[in-house]
């Protein structure tokens, strides 16, 4: 697979603030990358960067294996965290003028709109004014503007906030048509449920800094293996287990308990020494890790904690 | 780039072509044109005045009333078949006749012998040949005033029976009879008391009194020396003298000072469009600006676009804008001044006349032009520092100020014929520049200080196009506080 984007040592500085510090990374060809962190972490400050919104203090940034700048806008499809539409303008004259702006000829910028407006249920209104569009509607046709030329990277900056329950499903959906035709696609999100369901691999950030950068799997790999078992003693002693917490109230003897390994242990050594060791067990089952988890542990917040100080929207053209 | 540039000037220019102020304001001057010769032939009053003469005197003045307004009606028309004439280049068909010399004011005696030539019928009999087809026909003048002879009971009333005597007349009860405009009183002893009553059903206008006046005067003087020994003949002759002044006048516009302020008509008429259209446009595109910002679009755009096509196809837009409004307004200036006729179109035919030299036309463009970069810029670069209009407005308020007073008061200074040296130095500040040669090319200004002064205003621009540039590039996606000064310079300097 061919490196679609290529960060190397990025630092993205403002006056005394660095946004962004030493950041080096790499999204594959056609996989679906997640771009987490909390609020701060310096997501947008990059995305904006890849996009040549704004440049950076140092490093070096490979789009498409070039430089950014305006002449890639062709193959990218974006989707800013704060968005909004020229009021007065109609659906599909909104829709065309940005995939005009992308390259594309009037005709074939408008022939996809109506197709992407009728697939969003909007072939109706491709004539009314953005003004006269619901909040849902005009996020639909926002959501139009990125995907109009038919983007090779498709970069979403948030997609999902702000979003009703319709169009998160909706978006969802546009991620893995794009990703099944062979887009390229970054999200950043601070919503783990979404990159979960979505992510081939992601990249975890805060305050500027890559904390990891892998798949799910890699990322869950991180954490101690957690499992959830009911036995009759305690296996706190046993080799390999960090620790052992009762879970709820012994009934006839039988206690559960959420028992985090040592790293590196399987659980299934944990099962082959308690069976060696005389501990009856009634039930045994591995935890999944959420993303959440994994977040918590590399970064230490919740990854939708607030750092008003460090929003980088504030701080961008300042 | 070229493309973007242009695409962003396309949306600009419909987006603001969209609004009903640009329709209302671009057809504010073709409604104007079109109402006001309307509303005059509306509000003129169609039927002539009707007058009552009633002489005690012996009858005399009366008749002497009338013909001096009558003298006046073919003066009138005397001179309007002149400018026909003049107007059309018919002056071949009788290069003697009055009514091909123009430049000059027509005397009693001069009316007289129109008169007695045939007048307006016989004068166009002999236009007729040499009339193009085509040429509108001339319609002289119709009556102002209608004679209108007193009833028995009026005229055998005392003088001081009049008054009861005409009030029926002057407001008549009934619904469809018609009102007397005026009745002149010329009094049995008129003479010994140079009294003579006038009775108006409104305010007496000027032109009757005027035109009743010297007759009244003339009369009285006649009586006067009849009085002290002088025999009728001689007393009428002598009141009658009267200088023949042999008043020689420009044709319309022609006088030098005339021609001063017509050839400025132009220039001026551009300068205050100059103004105008930017105020318009630049609000607008103002307005535009401040919206991509308050709507969170610009994120949007400017991944698509620079920051530099965004500003440059928002100046393309919107002095495209400005242009248009011009142009549409010019077009209909054009196209009254060859379509009608009259003293307005007279004026405004010479006024165009700068438009043959081809210099002064590229002149014009370029200060037109460059005037519009050089202060559209500075309202783009308002409207990427704010997130409202009212946000604007702060920055706003003085700086149209600033650019606004300077510029009404030299037009007006042109305007009153003044070339002082306030109207010199505007001409160097460049803010200004554009508006003080417009306003001076029909005053006369050297060559050398339009070509210096548009040297010095292209600097001046590219220097702003790279310090607002920088400004418009950075406060794009700033949020927060309104800049303060301190980081208005910061950003001009980053």
């Amino acid at each position: 697979m061919t490196q679609l984007l290529e960060l190397t040592g990025v630092t993205k500085r403002f006056d005394a603030f660095t946004a962004v510090d030493d950041l080096s990374f790499s999204v594959r060809e056609g996989e679906v990358f997640g771009f987490l962190g909390g609020n701060g972490a310096g997501k947008t400050t990059t995305l904006r960067m890849v996009l040549d919104i704004i440049r950076p203090t140092g490093g070096t940034i490979s789009v498409m294996g070039r430089a950014p700048g305006r002449e890639n806008s062709r193959d990218i499809g974006f989707l800013p965290e704060e968005r909004g539409l020229y009021r007065q303008m109609t659906a599909i004259d909104t829709i065309t003028y940005f995939g005009r702006l992308k390259g594309m000829t009037a005709a074939a910028a408008r022939d996809h709109g109506r197709e992407l407006l009728t697939r969003f249920e909007l072939g109706d209104h491709e004539k009314t004014a953005v003004e006269k569009l619901s909040k849902g509607m005009a996020q639909k046709v926002q959501l139009a503007t990125a995907l109009v030329n038919r983007p090779r990277l498709l970069i979403l900056d948030e997609p999902f906030s702000g979003l009703d329950p319709v169009n998160q499903g909706l978006l969802e959906n546009e991620i893995l048509h794009a990703a099944q035709r062979g887009a390229t696609v970054i999200f950043s999100t601070h919503v783990m449920q979404h990159a979960e369901r979505l992510c081939d691999r992601l990249l975890l950030l805060a305050k500027g800094r890559k904390r990891f950068e892998g798949t799910q799997d890699e990322a869950r790999a991180t954490l101690p293996a957690q499992l959830d078992i009911v036995a009759r003693t305690s296996p706190a002693t046993l080799p390999g287990v960090a620790n052992a917490a009762p879970l709820g109230t012994t009934i006839d003897g039988w206690q559960e308990y959420r028992v985090s390994l040592d790293p590196g242990v399987d659980p299934g050594d944990l099962l082959l020494r308690c069976t060696e060791g005389g501990v009856p067990l009634r039930r045994f089952e591995p935890r999944r890790a959420t993303l959440h988890d994994v977040f918590l542990h590399l970064v230490g917040t919740a990854p939708d904690a607030a750092t008003p100080d460090l929003d980088p929207n504030r701080r961008a053209a300042a | 780039m070229m493309r973007h540039i242009l695409l962003v000037a396309a949306r600009e220019f419909r987006q603001i072509a969209m609004t009903r102020s640009f329709w209302l304001t671009l057809l504010i001057l073709p409604a104007a044109l079109a109402i006001g010769p309307l509303t005059q032939r509306f509000m003129s009053k169609d039927e002539p005045d009707r007058v009552m003469l009633i002489d005690h005197s012996g009858g005399g003045t009366a008749r002497a009333i009338e013909a001096q307004f009558e003298r006046e009606r073919q003066r009138g028309i005397l001179t309007d078949l002149s400018r026909y004439v003049q107007r059309y280049h018919l002056d071949d068909a009788a290069p003697t006749a009055l009514w091909s010399q123009h430049d000059r004011w027509y005397s009693d005696a001069d009316v007289a012998r129109f008169v007695a030539d045939g007048g307006v019928d016989t004068a166009l009999t002999r236009l007729k040949p040499a009339t193009p087809d085509g040429t509108p026909a001339f319609t002289p003048d119709k009556p102002r005033y209608v004679f209108l002879a007193p009833s028995p009971a009026i005229t055998a009333a005392t003088d001081g029976a009049v008054d009861s005597a005409l009030r029926p007349l002057l407001h008549p009860t009934g619904k469809d009879a018609e009102p007397l405009d005026y009745a002149v009183l010329v009094p049995a002893d008129f003479g010994q008391s140079p009294v003579v009553r006038l009775w108006s059903n409104g305010d007496a206008t000027q032109r009757f009194v005027a035109t009743l006046q010297p007759v009244l005067t003339q009369e009285l003087r006649g009586r006067y020396l009849e009085s002290n020994g002088l025999s009728a003949d001689a007393a009428r002759t002598a009141s009658a003298i009267a200088p023949a002044l042999a008043i020689s006048t420009p044709p319309p516009g022609g006088g030098a000072r005339e021609r001063v302020l017509i050839r400025s008509i132009l220039p001026l008429v551009a300068c205050y469009m100059l103004m105008m259209s930017l105020m318009l446009s630049g609000s607008w595109m103002l307005q535009g600006t401040v919206e991509e910002r308050s709507n969170k679009l610009l994120e949007t755009v400017i991944a698509c676009v620079s920051p530099e096509e965004l500003m440059y196809g928002k100046l393309v837009g919107t002095v495209g804008i400005g242009l248009s409004m011009i142009a549409v307004w010019m077009l209909c200036g054009i196209g009254a001044a060859y379509a009608t006729q009259g003293t307005i179109a007279d004026m405004i035919r010479p006024a165009l006349e700068p438009l043959n030299s081809v210099g002064t036309i590229a002149t014009m463009i370029y200060f037109f032009v460059a005037g519009y970069v050089a202060i559209a810029m500075v309202f783009l670069a308002i409207g990427a520092m704010s997130d409202s209009m009212r946000d604007a407005q702060g920055y706003l308020t003085p700086i149209l100020m600033a650019i606004i007073i300077p510029i009404t008061i030299l037009i007006q200074g042109i305007l009153s014929g003044g070339g002082g040296i306030g109207i010199e130095v505007l001409t160097w500040i460049p803010i200004y520049t554009p508006f003080a040669v417009l306003a001076r090319l029909g005053s006369g200004i050297p060559a050398w200080e339009v070509i210096a002064a548009g040297v010095l205003l292209a600097a001046f621009i590219a220097i702003e196009l790279v310090l607002l540039g920088r400004l418009f590039r950075a406060s794009l996606l700033a949020g927060g506080q309104r800049p303060d000064l301190k980081t208005i310079v910061a950003r001009m300097r980053a």
